[in-house]
């Protein structure tokens, strides 16, 4: 059986209680960190994710420190064929991970601030789908009939589309009319054309579990309850359904910006990136593909790195569910 | 000669600089592949293996050919012309000898009608003869650009002598798919046929015709035979060997053709009996192979080059001696500049003494992808080389001079502030194909440029959409590469800077320096004297250098590894690739 669920959304109970499950009066909310807190796995990856973002905010600040400039041409750590000059791809103390072979560019800096750039499309794509989706699917959810099929075919249309062969073949395009329509051009306007085309093709998983879980949540009796005093859709909708929404919108949101910061990379990689001098772990990947016998940690390095950070937001993502998923319920309690 | 697809991605790409420098104790110079480039030891038969990357042929259609090494390749296995290049390493290679024709043609004194006589024995597939209706039925495709796209060179548009006309070519001449039979007459009036002669009346002077004919533009097509698009899958063969199957993406096997008759043609000596293209495989895998030197790759030639990030491995293993070669392949690339919106002498001067053409050159690949280009004329063309005088403080070893790159534009700030403006603020938009490589190319432009105070907008653009794309809408600065269609300069400077060139893109004729620029190309362009007319190529060079309407980058080489069975895989100069057609296998 579910546990019963304050109607408020509030946990203004049992302030107390921490740290392993005393189910009784918790929120869902707090119950679900309780045993994310017991999952090691969940909580190594955390650490690494807390880790990815730390660098790329502070970027900036972190290469001054180490006296790394992404963007500086370095002659001295190439040698004439432009390979980078001594063992394992340049390591050195100057460049700890080497250098990029042709320019000499630092590949710590760049991955730095590649991440900037991972972290910012995964962010921002996830926050829109996330928005998108829930404010399509709750509106699916609770006015039924008409809209609900509108909004529903409406996402099997998008699912239809073969969204990654469109969103290169338009990313010229569509990057130029961005241009004229007064988006700051180069970089702004491509980023600005992926997240749009993210969220375009990516609003409807959550638009369609959101709107699963208001169909079955509406027939509840606390529903049932705040409807019969009266109680508007502002008040259903953020008071009552919301909340009790949470748990899945975060499960969701852990397991898709793994997703958002592969595309990324994917779509950096087959081209659809950002301008040159900028940094980005899928326009380094492509690049390195052909130094891999020349310089194999060019393509080691980034290649674990992005591993890493994707393995790191699964496992997280996989720890929430754990924890949130009303299934596990049973079998953990 | 436009750069192929592969070379838009591998020739563009590059700015050289100076030579000699070494890596790691790995040297760059000339090198003409050692015992792979005779004949020692070659027997008759076998299969020859082409491992490219492209996709396909650009084309196999005689008159839509434009790349180098096409050209050679088609020329020298399927397609016969009147005139061709004489098949043998060095310089020598340039000379030009009677292919089809009996002799190098006959000129009439002012140079406006030259005939040809087919040689007796020249055959088709099928047993039957060349005729000259066949070799003018040729010429006549370049005009119909519906169907040839104006891939080939457009020189028979512009050289006969048929009047102007609406068509897109310019000309009153449709080309035979389209043409009423007025206008067929136009044609037939400029090229006609007297027996096996046939005669070509030009509209201007032309001093060295016979080299124009050597272009498979100016080869025979069998009407009879024509498919219009379709001609590009399967031409009909004249010469060694024959097209069994083509498929793009796949490959393209050519086989021996019986009924060429080997007597009446001086030129080509084939050994192998089968030559298979094999077309899609990617670049590492195809450098892998080769080294490797297993199985049927002994047996195999590539097209595309080595990987600059290989070659550090190929040149430093001296057992490899025999099957490598490394030199100039006839292309000069530079940056095309706009004049029109850099309308600002000391600016474009300023570019040229900020760019970092050493980082550029190291990006590439180093010393081995080229030289530091003097000149917009491969110094292959060694009757119209002459290295320019260079523009005032430049540094001889591709590094930037920024006190002078700097003072150029305090010039500019005072001379001409729009452009100043535009060039510090605004931007000046960089017009470059989108690959991987280039996105370091343009790193080390903004980075050198910005360091003189010139800002650049990237623009990328997908590289097989590249020339289609500033042909319409040009950028400030453009990348680009150039080799002479033949041992002439007529090929280079007009084609690049003159009136109509068919590759400028520089909006120079607003200059106030173009009417006088202008001038003396019509001058030389008519100058029959040849040693006249080199002199007057290389002060148009240099012309063109104290403008700086362009920047150039470098003399581009090329290194290649060959199978260890492949012989007489010599750098044919004209082609800067193999002579196809005669290459053996150790018997």
């Amino acid at each position: 059986m579910l546990l019963p669920m304050s109607g408020t959304g509030g946990d203004t109970m049992n302030e107390s209680v921490r740290g392993d499950v005393v189910a009784e009066g918790m929120s869902p909310f707090r119950l679900g960190l309780a045993r994310v807190r017991g999952n090691r796995a969940a909580v190594v990856a955390f650490w690494v994710v807390m880790f990815f973002v730390f660098v790329a905010i502070f970027a900036p600040v972190l290469v001054k420190i180490f006296n790394i400039d992404p963007y500086a041409l370095d002659r001295e750590a190439i040698n004439d064929f432009g390979l980078p000059a001594g063992p394992m791809g340049g390591i050195s103390w100057d460049h700890p991970l080497g250098v990029e072979p042709g320019t000499g560019r630092d590949i710590l800096g760049r991955l730095m601030y590649g991440a900037r750039i991972s972290l910012l499309v995964g962010a921002i794509g996830t926050i829109l789908t996330t928005v998108v989706g829930v404010t399509l699917g709750m509106i699916a959810g609770l006015r039924r009939g008409f809209i609900d099929s509108l909004i529903s075919r409406l996402g099997d249309v998008t699912l239809a589309f073969p969204s990654l062969l469109l969103i290169i073949a338009l990313a010229n395009p569509m990057t130029q009319r961005l241009e004229s329509l007064g988006v700051p051009s180069g970089n702004t306007a491509r980023i600005t054309y992926i997240m749009t085309v993210l969220t375009l093709f990516g609003w409807v998983y959550m638009a369609r579990l959101v709107r699963g879980q208001v169909l079955s949540l509406r027939e509840r009796e606390f529903v049932e309850a705040a409807r019969s005093f009266g109680a508007g859709t502002g008040h259903l909708v953020f008071k009552q359904l919301l909340p009790n929404l949470w748990p899945q919108i975060i499960v969701f949101v852990s397991l898709s910006l793994p997703g958002f910061v592969a595309l990324e990379a994917t779509l950096s990689f087959l081209g659809v990136g950002l301008l040159a001098p900028a940094a980005s772990w899928g326009i380094m990947l492509g690049d390195s593909v052909r130094y891999y016998r020349a310089a194999p940690t060019y393509l080691f390095i980034p290649g674990v790195t992005l591993m890493a950070l994707v393995l790191a937001f699964n496992l997280l993502g996989d720890g929430l569910r754990d924890a949130f998923d009303p299934r596990s319920d049973r079998q953990q309690l | 000669m436009r750069s192929t697809a592969l070379a838009v991605v591998a020739l563009v790409g590059l700015v050289a600089g100076a030579c000699g420098g070494s890596g790691d104790g790995v040297q760059s110079g000339e090198e003409s592949g050692g015992l792979s480039a005779t004949y020692d030891g070659v027997g008759e038969g076998g299969t020859l293996y082409v491992l490219t990357n492209s996709e396909g042929a650009s084309t196999l259609d005689p008159q839509r050919v434009y790349t180098g090494a096409e050209l050679g390749a088609w020329g020298s296995t399927f397609t016969r012309t009147l005139t061709s290049y004489k098949p043998v390493a060095g310089k020598d290679g340039t000379s030009l000898v009677a292919d089809m024709a009996t002799d190098l043609g006959t000129a009439s004194d002012d140079l406006k009608t030259w005939s040809f006589t087919l040689r007796d024995g020249v055959t088709w597939e099928d047993g039957s003869e060349v005729t000259c209706a066949d070799v003018a039925y040729g010429v006549s495709r370049t005009f119909g650009s519906e169907v040839t796209a104006f891939d080939g060179p457009q020189y028979a548009v512009s050289y006969l002598d048929i009047p102007e006309g609406d068509y897109d070519t310019g000309s009153a001449y449709p080309g035979p798919w389209l043409a009423t039979e007025e206008e067929q007459a136009l044609f037939d009036e400029a090229v006609s046929c007297d027996g096996k002669t046939i005669t070509f009346k030009l509209a201007v002077p032309v001093a060295d015709f016979a080299y124009t004919v050597s272009l498979l533009a100016f080869a025979p097509v069998p009407e009879a035979q024509d498919t219009a698009d379709q001609y590009a899958l399967k031409p009909f063969s004249n010469g060694p060997f024959k097209i069994e199957s083509y498929e793009e993406g796949k490959e393209l096997v050519l086989v021996r053709n019986e009924n060429w008759n080997k007597d009446s043609d001086e030129v080509r000596s084939p050994k192998v009996d089968k030559i298979v293209w094999q077309f899609g495989l990617d670049e590492t895998v195809i450098d892998e192979r080769m080294l490797a030197d297993a199985g049927d790759d002994k047996n195999a030639i590539v097209y595309g080059g080595i990987l600059p990030e290989n070659l550090q491995t190929v040149f430093g293993d001296d057992t490899l001696k025999d099957r490598r070669t490394d030199g100039f392949d006839g292309f000069v690339t530079y940056t095309m500049i706009n004049v029109k919106t850099v309308s600002c002498l000391e600016v474009r001067q300023a570019l040229w003494l900020a760019i970092d053409r050493e980082a550029l050159r190291t990006a590439a690949g180093g010393p081995f992808t080229g030289e530091f280009a003097s000149s917009f004329v491969a110094p292959l063309l060694t009757t119209d080389y002459e290295p320019a005088k260079l523009v005032e403080g430049l540094n001889p070893d591709g590094t930037p001079n920024l006190e002078a790159a700097i003072a150029k534009m305090e010039e500019a700030k005072e001379k001409c502030p729009e452009v100043y403006a535009k060039a510090t603020e605004d931007g000046l938009r960089f017009d470059h194909p989108d690959t991987d490589t280039w996105k370091k190319y343009m790193a080390i432009w903004i980075d050198s440029l910005g360091a003189a105070g010139i800002k650049i907008v990237d623009n990328p653009i997908e590289g097989s959409k590249y020339y289609a794309t500033i042909n319409g809408d040009q950028g400030d600065l453009m990348r680009a590469g150039w080799a002479a269609d033949w041992a002439n300069a007529s090929t280079v400077i007009p084609e690049l800077f003159g009136q109509g060139g068919g590759f400028n893109y520089h909006n120079n004729e607003e200059d106030a320096a173009f009417a006088d620029f202008q001038a003396k190309v019509d001058e030389a362009k008519l100058e029959t004297d040849r040693g006249a007319q080199a002199k007057l190529w290389k002060e148009l060079n240099q012309y063109v250098i104290d403008q700086v309407w362009s920047i150039p980058g470098s003399a581009t080489k090329a290194q290649n590894l060959v199978g260890s069975n492949v012989r007489g895989a010599y750098n044919w100069l004209p082609f800067g690739w193999y002579n196809l057609g005669d290459l053996g296998l150790a018997g």
